[in-house]
C-alpha cells in the first residue's frame, strides 16, 4: 500500500482483488528474519541437501533503535529500519501516524493538495466527514417527513411517510446516499494553509521537509526483537554504543522504577552483573528487583501471544490492554481485546509493591460489564488474562538477573462472552 | 528525546516534572505536528503537577472559527480523581474554561483524547 501514489480505491467495506494482493506482497513476512532458499542450488548445494543440510538461509535485516527512558520506549528511525518492523510482523507504531509511520507522506500530501493517493488517516478523515454528512441529511430528511406526516394527519389524510410518490425513498439509507458534490468541494483541500509547517517556510514549496516522526516500539516488543530473533539493536541514547543483553536486562526494568533518569546523570551504583567494562549505568541493586515489574509482567503476556503468531497491538481505543490480529491490522479487525489480570502469588507483595499494577485487584462487575460491552458492539471478544506472579519468599532475587526467571509465571486465559438466554437458544 | 526539534520547548517543564515529561512531550508532538494545530502555548499547572497545552485547532465541520482548547496530558497509567480535575480546571485560568481535553497516552505512541466538561452537558440533537 503505497502512501504516495495513487491506488485504487474500492468503496465500502470490501478491499479490491489488487489492494489485497498488493497487501499480501508487501507484509508477505510475517516477522523481521525472512528464510531465502536459494532458487539455483549448485550441486554441492543439491548433494548437501540429499545428505539433510539445506541451504536455506536466514536474511537479518539488523534494525537499530534508541532508548528512551522517560517514553519507556525504543525509537527507530527510518534509516534504522522502521519499515522494515512494521511490514514484517507489525512491530511499532509512529509516533505521529495511527499506525504505519506516514506522517511525512501526509505532508507531502497536503503540500502538494493532490488528494490522489491518501493514507489511512486520510481515508478514516474522508470517510468520517461523509458519514457525519449522510447523518445531517438523514436527520434532515427524518424532520421533514415528521413535519408532512403532521401536516398530514392535521388534515386528515393517510401518508405514507417512507417513499414520495413516485416511489423513491425520503430517507437515506446507508447503502444508497452518495455524497452530493457541493460537500465533497468543501472538504477536498485539507487546511494546510492556516497551519504553520513544522520548521521552515517561506514560499514552502521546494523546501525538503525534515522527517521529524520515527517508529515506537514498546520495550516488550523491542525485547521480542532482541532476544528472540536478534534483529534488533538497541543504542543507549547518551553515547550511542550499543547495550549488550544485560544492560539492555537491565535498563528495561529501570525505566518502570521512579524517578525518570533521562535528564539526570547516571548514578554509579555496584551493578550486579559480572561485566567488568559496562558504563556506569543505574541498575537496580538486586534486593529491588522486583517479579511484578511492568516490563517482565507485559513481556510474558506479549511473547505468550507473540510466539502463539498473533499480532499484538495496543488495546487503549477499546479500553482494554491489547489487541490480538490474526494476521496484522491492514488484514482484518483485531478478533479479541486481552485484558491483563496479574494475580499475586504472595499478597504481602502487592503490599509492599512500588508499582501499581493495573487490574491486579478485581474488578466490579459493573466495570467488566462496560469492557465487555464495548467490545462487543465492535465485534471483539474479550479475554482475561491472568498471569501469576511468583512470590518473593519463594524465589530468590537472584532468579531476575537473567530472562530464565520467565519460566516462573504462568498465564491462564479467561474467554467471556454475554449470555443473553433469549437469544441463544440454539 | 533531548535531540527532538520540540525538546527545547518543553524541557523546563521536563525538568520540573519529570513523571509527566513523556505524554507532555508526545501530546505536544502530536498536536503540532500530527493534528496540525496553531497557536500553540506550554502552561505550568503546579496543581496537576505537569505541564498542559493550549491551541487553536482545525475547523470542524460544526464551527466557524478556530477554537481555543486546553490540553492536559497523561499517562494511562496515571489513576486520576474528580479533585484533581476540579485542580486542573481551576488553574486554568479565572473565569476557568467550560472544558478541556484529557489526552491520554501509552508506550506505544498512541494517544487518546478525551473531553471534560464541567457538570452535565446536554448532548447535541
Amino acid at each position: 500500500m503505497s502512501l504516495i501514489n495513487p491506488s485504487n480505491r474500492s468503496k465500502g467495506p470490501h478491499k479490491g482483488f489488487s489492494k489485497r494482493t498488493e497487501n499480501n506482497r508487501i507484509y508477505a513476512h510475517p516477522l523481521p528474519l525472512v528464510l531465502f532458499t536459494p532458487p539455483d542450488p549448485s550441486p554441492l548445494q543439491r548433494a548437501l541437501g540429499l545428505v539433510g543440510i539445506s541451504s536455506t538461509q536466514v536474511l537479518n535485516p539488523h534494525c537499530e533503535g534508541v532508548f528512551d527512558a522517560a517514553t519507556r520506549s525504543v525509537w527507530v528511525d527510518k534509516h534504522g529500519g522502521a519499515m522494515v518492523l512494521w511490514q514484517r510482523g507489525f512491530f511499532g507504531k509512529g509516533d505521529l501516524s495511527r499506525s504505519e509511520p506516514s506522517w511525512l507522506a501526509r505532508q507531502i500530501n497536503a503540500r502538494k493538495m493532490a488528494g490522489k493517493g491518501l493514507t489511512s488517516e486520510e481515508v478514516t478523515a474522508k470517510r468520517r466527514a461523509e458519514r457525519k454528512q449522510f447523518k445531517l441529511d438523514r436527520a434532515r430528511a427524518m424532520a421533514a417527513a415528521a413535519a408532512e406526516a403532521e401536516v398530514a394527519f392535521a388534515e386528515g389524510r393517510v401518508v405514507s411517510p417512507g417513499y414520495a410518490p413516485d416511489g423513491t425513498r425520503i430517507i437515506p439509507s446507508a447503502a444508497t446516499w452518495k455524497p452530493s458534490l457541493s460537500t465533497a468541494a468543501e472538504q477536498a483541500p485539507p487546511t494546510p494553509d492556516d497551519a504553520p509547517e513544522e520548521g521552515e517556510e517561506g514560499d514552502g514549496e521546494e523546501e525538503p521537509l525534515e522527517d521529524l516522526e520515527h517508529l515506537q516500539l514498546t520495550l516488550q516488543e523491542a525485547f521480542f526483537l532482541l532476544w528472540n530473533l536478534d534483529c534488533l539493536t538497541v543504542l543507549s541514547p547518551d553515547t550511542h554504543e550499543p547495550l549488550t543483553l544485560p544492560q539492555i536486562w537491565d535498563t528495561f526494568q529501570n525505566a518502570h522504577h521512579p524517578p525518570h533518569l533521562s535528564a539526570l546523570p547516571p548514578a554509579p551504583s555496584p551493578s550486579p552483573s559480572p561485566l567488568p567494562s559496562i558504563p556506569p549505568s543505574p541498575s537496580p541493586a538486586p534486593a529491588l528487583r522486583r517479579f511484578d515489574n511492568p516490563f517482565l509482567v507485559n513481556y510474558v503476556v506479549y511473547h505468550h501471544y507473540r510466539s502463539l503468531g498473533w499480532v499484538v497491538k495496543n488495546g487503549i481505543k477499546f479500553c482494554v490492554d491489547y489487541l490480538l490480529y490474526k494476521r496484522g491490522p491492514v488484514f482484518h479487525h483485531a478478533e479479541f481485546a486481552i485484558v491483563v489480570c496479574p494475580v499475586y502469588e504472595d499478597p504481602a507483595d502487592q503490599a509492599s509493591s512500588p508499582f501499581e499494577l493495573q487490574n491486579a485487584t478485581p474488578f466490579t462487575w459493573s466495570w467488566l460489564s462496560t469492557i465487555n460491552r464495548v467490545n462487543s458492539q465492535v465485534q471483539k471478544t474479550l479475554i482475561l488474562t491472568y498471569i501469576t506472579i511468583p512470590a518473593h519468599s519463594r524465589l530468590s532475587p537472584d532468579v531476575l538477573s537473567s530472562p530464565a526467571c520467565f519460566a516462573h509465571y504462568s498465564v491462564r486465559e479467561v474467554v467471556l462472552r454475554r449470555f443473553i438466554p433469549t437469544r441463544m437458544r440454539d | 528525546m533531548q535531540n527532538h526539534p520540540s525538546y527545547p520547548k518543553l524541557s523546563q517543564l521536563i525538568a520540573k516534572y519529570p513523571k509527566a515529561s513523556a505524554a507532555l512531550f508526545q501530546v505536544y508532538n502530536d498536536l503540532l505536528l500530527a493534528q496540525r494545530w496553531s497557536d500553540i502555548e506550554v502552561l505550568d499547572l503546579p496543581a496537576c503537577s505537569r505541564g498542559a497545552i493550549k491551541g487553536r485547532r482545525p475547523i470542524t465541520d460544526t464551527e466557524t472559527i478556530r477554537s481555543t482548547c486546553v490540553v492536559v496530558p497523561c499517562s494511562i497509567a496515571e489513576s486520576l480523581s474528580t479533585s484533581w480535575f476540579h485542580a486542573a480546571f481551576a488553574s486554568l485560568g479565572d473565569p476557568p474554561p467550560e472544558e478541556m481535553y484529557l489526552a491520554i497516552t501509552t508506550e506505544d505512541a498512541s494517544t487518546v483524547y478525551y473531553k471534560i466538561s464541567k457538570g452535565i452537558v446536554k448532548p447535541p440533537v
